[in-house]
């Protein structure tokens, strides 16, 4: 039992990738054994967890469960006659469910307004955030009233923008021009402990298969 | 009735005990390793390292083709072509295209960049890398990073149709992004690149959606000229200048790199330039004397997936662009001072 498993596991790390014969075997255990089936796709979940590479949404397999919980429920064939099916209240209650599906919808209308104006207020998005301002500069925590917006005219930000863009395109400008000699000796970028010359063909003896 | 779901708690539990052991140990070992000389270690075949240096030895020897994509947020998703040959002079020659749009075209033979832009006349740079949307200088040397970062060996996973190898690479002291790449298990050419920021957030991905490994050069570089290639243009600046100025803190492996006394096209302004890399990232440093008394805000944001800072410090007006965390550039900034 347990040796199964553990071929399985050492197949799913990949460690026995060169033994053809034995992955082999391992893989039409797998194919006739339910149990091996959902070690399998443990596994791959427990690798996936490892390396941080699991998805956003986990799709669990649970059409097994939701068919065992159909099979035990009561069929209920033809609904019971309730009071809800006299003339009068059958006439009645559409109504009714109209008013408080109105109610519902004027309720969702405020929630998503309240829901948007709190959204809006936080955009993290934005592409840039400027740090909170430091005390005592001016425009920073002062009281708002109609003079202090005024006194932050909008060609600051517009001065601010064209700053960012300068240097934004003299930073591209900077590594479009950068170069690097290969051949020569790189005295002050190579790290002195490095033998290169040394390393190369190590490289290639030992490229692995 | 009790005791096979016991059992089977036991058998849970001790895989994943047996999991994190075997992570740990992969974890010490690695680290160990990375302690010694990087190019000692070329005996274990399955080492990060001895990927690395196959990758990097694929990417200078072998006939390729290679069609990627390049992911950033914020911009829309740029394909491009990218080729590489050795011809029968045993001299290299490159070919990048950037495929939607007017396009940008760069053409290396040996030590002979060649650009081709639109709105820009075309110039060559005397350069042994092309200067594209990826990393070159990791390609090319990846044991530059043994210093700054960690290489650990994640284990196979299947990318662009092909086995590939995982490697991650992360900073070792947090002080800059990490990145992730996958590598062919048959050829150790890239196949998907990817640099996280601190939660493991994507900044940057690039993605090989075509590889093919061919054994002659492709026709393309034989209908190249080589004396139709425009002139190379000299970029070094050989002015010698004192800086009044010394930075306390650099990351660990990173180095100057250049720094010259420029005006900036843009404004005009005259600032003190200075680039920092690490073999992987180059980061662009601006010093400027504070302009009047009024003063600026200070800024910190990420254009596209450069963090661009800009601070106030003593006499200075600084700004630090490039990729790598607000906190490291907000470090290097403010450990700027004047020398006595």
């Amino acid at each position: 039992m347990s040796q199964k498993f553990e071929n399985l596991s050492a197949l799913v790390d990949g460690e026995d990738i060169n033994n053809i014969s034995s992955s082999s075997h391992v893989l039409d255990a797998v194919k006739n054994d339910a149990d091996l089936q959902l070690k399998w796709e443990r596994y791959h979940l427990i690798r996936d967890g490892l390396r941080k590479e699991l998805p956003t949404f986990i799709n669990f397999d649970i059409a097994d469960k939701v068919a065992k919980a159909l099979e035990s429920e009561p069929v209920i064939f033809a609904p019971n006659r309730t009071w809800r099916d006299l003339p009068l209240v059958a006439k009645v209650v559409p109504f009714a469910k109209q008013g408080g599906q109105m109610a519902i919808a004027a309720s969702v209308a405020v929630a998503m307004i309240i829901g948007v104006q709190q959204v809006n207020q936080v955009d993290s998005d934005q592409p840039f955030n400027a740090a909170a301002p430091i005390p005592g500069i001016q425009g920073g925590l002062s009281p708002v009233s109609f003079d202090q917006t005024r006194t932050k005219p909008n060609s600051d930000l517009v001065d601010q923008k064209r700053r960012i863009n300068t240097f934004m395109t003299d930073h591209k400008q900077q590594l479009r021009f950068k170069t690097i000699q290969l051949s020569t000796n790189e005295t002050a970028i190579l790290d002195k402990s490095i033998k290169k010359q040394k390393a190369q063909p190590d490289i290639v003896e030992t490229i692995p298969q | 009735m009790l005791k096979p779901s016991l059992n089977k708690t036991i058998s849970k539990v001790a895989l994943i005990l047996l999991m994190f052991f075997f992570v740990s140990w992969q974890g010490a070992a690695q680290q160990e390793k990375l302690s010694d000389n990087f190019s000692n270690n070329f005996n274990s075949s399955d080492s990060s390292q001895a990927w690395l240096a196959k990758m990097s030895d694929a990417i200078k020897s072998l006939n390729y083709t290679i069609s990627f994509v390049l992911l950033k947020p914020g911009v829309d998703i740029q394909p491009y072509l990218w080729r590489h040959a050795v011809n029968e002079d045993g001299v290299e020659l490159e070919q990048l295209n950037l495929l939607n749009g007017p396009g940008r075209e760069v053409v290396r033979i040996g030590d002979k960049v060649s650009y081709f832009e639109p709105n820009v006349p075309p110039y060559s740079l005397q350069s042994s890398i092309i200067n594209g949307p990826f990393p070159s200088e990791f390609f090319l040397r990846p044991e530059k990073l043994v210093s700054g970062y960690e290489f650990i060996m994640i284990g196979r996973s299947r990318i662009a149709g092909r086995a590939a190898q995982q490697i991650r690479i992360i900073s070792k002291d947090k002080s800059r992004f990490g990145l992730n790449v996958w590598l062919d298990q048959q050829t150790g050419l890239l196949l998907k690149m990817n640099l996280f920021g601190q939660d493991a957030q994507l900044l940057e991905q690039i993605q090989v959606t075509g590889l093919q490994v061919t054994k002659d050069p492709d026709p393309f570089f034989a209908k190249i000229e080589p004396e139709m290639l425009p002139e190379v243009v000299n970029t070094s600046s050989s002015s010698q200048f004192n800086s009044p100025w010394t930075i306390g803190y650099i990351p660990a492996g990173m180095v100057i790199v250049k720094r010259d006394l420029r005006r900036l096209t843009g404004s005009g302004d005259v600032v003190e330039y200075i680039m920092l890399s690490d073999g992987l990232v180059d980061v662009s440093l601006y010093l400027q004397d504070k302009q009047g008394n009024n003063p600026k805000d200070n800024l910190v944001g990420t254009v596209q997936s450069d963090t661009l800072l800009t601070i106030e410090h003593g006499e200075l007006d600084i700004t630090i662009i490039g990729k790598l965390p607000a906190a490291t550039a907000n470090a290097i900034a403010t450990s700027i001072q004047r020398i006595n």
